[in-house]
């Protein structure tokens, strides 16, 4: 267990986002996390990397275990958190500078400036996501020229080069096609070797593609948490099978 | 590009193809006990049964598993449809090998009777047909499989002629008659063996080209 929540409870002012969440991550999975529009789900991703102390009004009760360490105890360390949990988002923000610039910010951002070992990192940051045999001649080129797939692996390796533990992924593949969709997630099969993913996505067949563990969220509740084969081939919850199966409306 | 998806089918096919190797031996030994009257073999081969019931299971529950994630299209669809039908005539094909070893017992106890050679001739076409349909699925090659589906008239013919056979020994000397029924269910469990081989040739041919030759359905249409 990587990732625990007991009693967890979210609100955005009044209106109650996150209800009575218990659930588990494991190491070295792949977790998805499917539901409606407005179930929730970004939201509990927000919550692993505290990105909702962000937002205004937020408060939150029970507890999130991250290595066994409650994370919302006051004397947590945030910025090393948000170093260890990492977020890839919807769309791809490459940030307006390099190829080498990006995969170096993280690290010169935690104070790494030796030019050897930033070469260093580039270099395996992009390998681990396939990019590097592609763009080693481009490095000095802005990443924004890259297609949406590549920039996407890119924010990915981005992450990479700072050594997260867990990466948290929003939507990572609805900017993209079927084609670029596809070689994301197996990079994300490559990815899970070595890293803990929770994935956010609308996608049912995604989840059920790529996902080892699938949670079902519906207003706020996690209805059900189970492996992707249970999940998706004999949920317990009718509202699960409703929403796979699109019945759902 | 090779999918994830593509390693997980392979894994499926893999632990077919053991389970194939299980029935093949299964039959094999069923024989060879016939052969030499072994009644001590029945036991071994129903251990082994079990086996190869509990491999049915768990293959299915993969192919159900890949199709609910996946929900493939095209040859990988047709494959694991494939599969799912040739995973169950596998299953069947153990319960025949049991049967046949079942029969040793009444036939040892029985009246002895004059040799049936054809049974023999037929055990080596049946053993040949699985081995062949088998090893068209592991190479993918409906040419091989087709080749298996022509004999099975060959087989069919055999039957009769050992069902002619026992009849004649059973009206001559009807103290042979419990050897003689053994004999005949013997030959039954082998036919069924034989077309349940052709089947899964059908279903390679199927996965391979989307040809469905089953009850001659091509030459109907
Ligand atoms: N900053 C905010 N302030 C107030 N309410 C919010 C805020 N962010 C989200 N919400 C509400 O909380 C609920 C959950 O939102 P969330 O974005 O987590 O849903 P979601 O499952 O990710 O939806 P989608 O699939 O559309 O991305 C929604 O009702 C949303 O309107
Ligand atoms: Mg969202």
């Amino acid at each position: 267990m990587i990732i625990e929540t007991a009693k967890l409870n979210l609100y955005y002012g009044k209106f109650q986002a996150l209800k009575n969440i218990n659930l588990q991550i494991k190491r070295n999975l792949i977790t998805g996390i499917i539901g409606p529009s407005g179930c929730g789900k970004s939201t509990l991703l927000r919550v692993f990397n505290r990105m909702n102390d962000l937002i205004e009004n937020v408060r939150i009760t029970g507890s999130v275990f991250f290595d066994k360490e409650d994370i919302y105890s006051p004397l947590y360390d945030i910025i090393m958190l948000r170093k260890r949990i990492g977020m890839v988002f919807q769309r791809p923000n490459a940030f307006p500078l390099s190829v080498f610039d990006n995969i170096a910010y993280g690290p010169r951002v935690w104070g790494m400036n030796d030019k050897m070992v930033l070469n260093e990192i580039v270099e395996r940051s992009l390998t681990a996501v396939d990019l590097f045999n592609d763009l080693k001649d481009r490095l000095k080129t802005s990443a924004l020229a890259l297609s949406a797939e590549k920039q996407q692996r890119l924010c990915i390796a981005r992450l990479l080069a700072v050594e997260p533990e867990v990466l948290l992924m929003d939507e990572p593949c609805s900017a993209l096609d079927p084609i670029a969709t596809g070689k994301i997630e197996e990079l994300m099969q490559e990815l899970k070797k070595r890293y803990t993913i929770i994935i956010v996505t609308h996608n049912m067949q995604q989840a059920a593609r790529i996902a080892d563990e699938v949670g079902f969220m519906l207003l706020g509740e996690l209805i059900e948490f189970d492996s992707a084969k249970k999940i998706f081939t004999n949920p317990r919850d009718k509202r699960t099978f409703d929403y796979i199966s699109g019945r759902f409306g | 590009m090779d999918r994830h998806f593509d390693e997980e089918l392979r894994g499926v096919k893999e632990r077919l193809i053991e389970m194939a190797g299980m029935v093949e031996n299964s039959i094999k030994d069923a024989l060879t006990a016939l052969k030499n009257k072994d009644t001590e073999s029945a036991k071994k081969i129903r251990n082994l049964d079990h086996k190869i019931d509990k491999y049915e299971i768990d293959i299915e529950d993969m192919c159900v598993e890949l199709i609910a994630r996946h929900q493939p299209v095209g040859s990988d669809l047709r494959f694991l449809v494939g599969v799912i039908k040739m995973n169950n005539d596998l299953e069947r094909m153990g319960d025949h090998a049991v049967n046949i070893a079942d029969m040793v017992k009444y036939i040892e106890e029985g009246a002895p009777m004059n040799k049936i050679t054809t049974i023999w001739s037929m055990a080596d076409i049946v053993n040949e047909m699985l081995k062949d349909s088998v090893k068209s699925f592991i190479e993918s090659d409906p040419l091989r499989a087709q080749k298996v589906c022509e004999r099975d008239n060959t087989v069919d013919d055999m039957r009769n002629e050992v069902i002619r056979l026992l009849l004649t020994y059973m009206i001559e000397q009807p103290k042979t008659v419990n050897t003689a029924i053994s004999y005949l269910l013997v030959a039954k469990n082998l036919e069924r063996i034989a077309d349940l081989s052709t089947n899964i040739c059908e279903d390679v041919i199927y996965i391979a080209q989307a040809r469905v030759i089953k009850h001659h359905a091509e030459e109907r249409k």
